[in-house]
């Protein structure tokens, strides 16, 4: 074993009292979680005189990353859902202290035989797109429909009434915006104007928010069957349209806005969340979250760009999220806006 | 004959994905090399029209500014407009037209609020120039994306 991945079988030896002989194999990092460093690797170990094995995801909080976030949110939304039926790998070990690997991390199952698509091609899921699209969107109608204190979620949240959700998001987005920009943001701030001009009806009641439910951010297997809900880094409690919203956004569907999330069409898929969630479609406020969702999206993007140009750190994912994703929510946005400060001036 | 430098930059991204990707062992540096790929991809369309962008930026900015300072009320911001609108790019370095949009869009911004704050015909012809100008910058910077 090298140095790393005999770290990694001192803590899990260390965490599991009762087994013997720990060894860490193949462990890889995958590309692509600039949040966090994600790596596979597969554990054998001896355990009452058997020999056991297991596959397993390590999530290590970075040096800097595209969004600041802390691990313990996601390890609890997890355990959360896990027992709920949601497809979500089951978290298994959360550690803080920094001796075992340098910075905090969590230890959770891995998905095997699964794939993630990218959300930047034109059809990521080709024929299994119909079949793929129910469960997507029946999925998010589970988690807005969960009832986050039934669930232990609301336990590790920042708790919020239901009128301020919308203030509490966009203030926090607004400050990054302020905090990272490189270059004024014309289209941005023009949306946070009209953003505080006209705030949405308040959410019936408050529910879970995964923060970044998208394509991308789940797996899939070759039958086409949803097998993990990932990246909750940025899970809250707020109002469901936030994720419907987001997951919505033309950014994960090569710009096609009857089509989100590149899956089936949006009717259905609106059907399907509203059936699920057992929440009632506001396009008034859906309005207000969409373009909420762009500025999150460009703030994420800014701040992405910040980091990778001040040298804090140069995974290129930062560099090409921050060029490519601001330039296709600046088009996306700019065309919504003008239409809705047409719409002001009547 | 010399190479030119987006077909340079194109070639490089070639290799990348296709000679060198495949032969890498370590799954994170695969990654890397395809995404570092794609923005030698982009760098090339930004490298031929980078100047051209920014010029065409600043002086519809500098129109638009132009204009409001002939008819707006605010003594401060028609003076800020009319010495923005009388400047020159006077290099066509990238890094020089990029400080002169950033100084431009930071007044474009302060000149829009001030206009969504006025009623009459006249606020909203200069609001629907303003939305225009950021609509054509924003098509102009439309980065090339070979599907991933």
């Amino acid at each position: 074993m090298d140095e790393f991945s005999s770290r990694i079988a001192a803590y899990l030896e260390a965490k599991m009292p009762a087994v013997s002989n720990v060894e860490v194999s193949g462990v890889s990092r995958i590309h692509g979680g600039a949040s966090r460093e994600t790596y596979r690797f597969h554990a054998a170990w001896e355990e009452g005189g058997a020999k056991k094995e297991r596959a397993l995801i390590l999530r290590r909080d970075p040096e800097a990353s595209l969004i600041e976030t802390e691990r313990d949110l996601e390890y609890n939304a997890y355990k959360a859902f896990h027992p709920t039926g949601l497809p979500v790998p089951e978290p298994l070990f959360l550690e803080t202290e920094t001796k075992w690997l340098d910075r905090p991390f969590f230890v959770m199952e891995q998905i095997m035989d699964s794939q993630a698509a990218s959300p930047f091609s034109p059809d990521p899921f080709g024929e299994l797109k119909d079949k793929l699209g129910e469960q997507f969107w029946r999925y998010l109608g589970q988690i807005s429909g969960a009832d986050p204190d039934a669930i232990g979620f609301s336990a590790s949240m920042e708790p919020v009434k239901p009128e301020a959700c919308w203030k509490r998001e966009l203030d926090k987005w607004e400050q990054v915006i302020d905090e990272d920009e490189l270059t004024p943001q014309p289209i941005a701030r023009a949306a946070i104007r009209w953003l505080r001009q006209n705030p949405p009806p308040p959410p019936k009641k408050l529910a879970v928010v995964h923060g970044d439910y998208r394509t991308g951010n789940f797996m899939f297997n070759g039958a086409g069957d949803i097998t993990a809900i990932l990246d909750w880094e940025m899970c809250h409690l707020g109002d469901p349209l936030e994720d419907l919203a987001w997951a919505a956004d033309p950014l994960w569907a090569f710009g096609n806005r009857e089509r989100p999330a590149g899956l089936i069409a949006r009717e259905e898929a609106l059907r399907i969340w509203q059936e699920t969630s057992g929440v009632t479609f506001d396009p008034r406020a859906f309005k207000w979250w969409e373009i909420f969702a762009a500025v999150k999206g460009l703030a994420i993007w800014i701040s992405a760009g910040k980091e990778y140009q001040s040298g804090a750190n140069r995974d290129p994912v930062l560099a090409f999220s921050s060029w490519y994703c601001t330039d296709v929510h600046n088009r996306l946005l700019v065309a919504r806006m003008a239409e809705l400060r047409e719409e002001a001036r009547k | 004959m010399k190479p030119v430098v987006d077909n340079v930059l194109q070639g490089c991204f070639a290799t990348l994905l296709m000679e060198v990707a495949p032969h890498l062992g370590a799954e994170y540096s695969v990654g890397d090399v395809s995404v570092m790929g794609l923005m030698l991809f982009m760098s090339a369309e930004e490298y031929d029209r980078a100047a051209e962008v920014r010029t065409e930026d600043n002086s519809e900015m500098r129109s638009i500014f132009a204009e409001a300072a002939s008819q707006i009320e605010d003594a401060e911001l028609r003076r800020r407009l009319g010495d923005a609108s009388d400047m020159r790019d006077t290099s066509l370095r990238i890094s020089a037209l990029d400080k002169i949009n950033d100084a431009l869009k930071a007044l474009l911004i302060d000149l829009q609020t001030y206009l969504e704050g006025q009623s009459g015909d006249w606020a909203a012809h200069m609001e629907r120039r303003i939305w225009k100008h950021l609509s054509a910058s924003a098509e102009r910077r439309k980065l090339p994306h070979p599907a991933m």
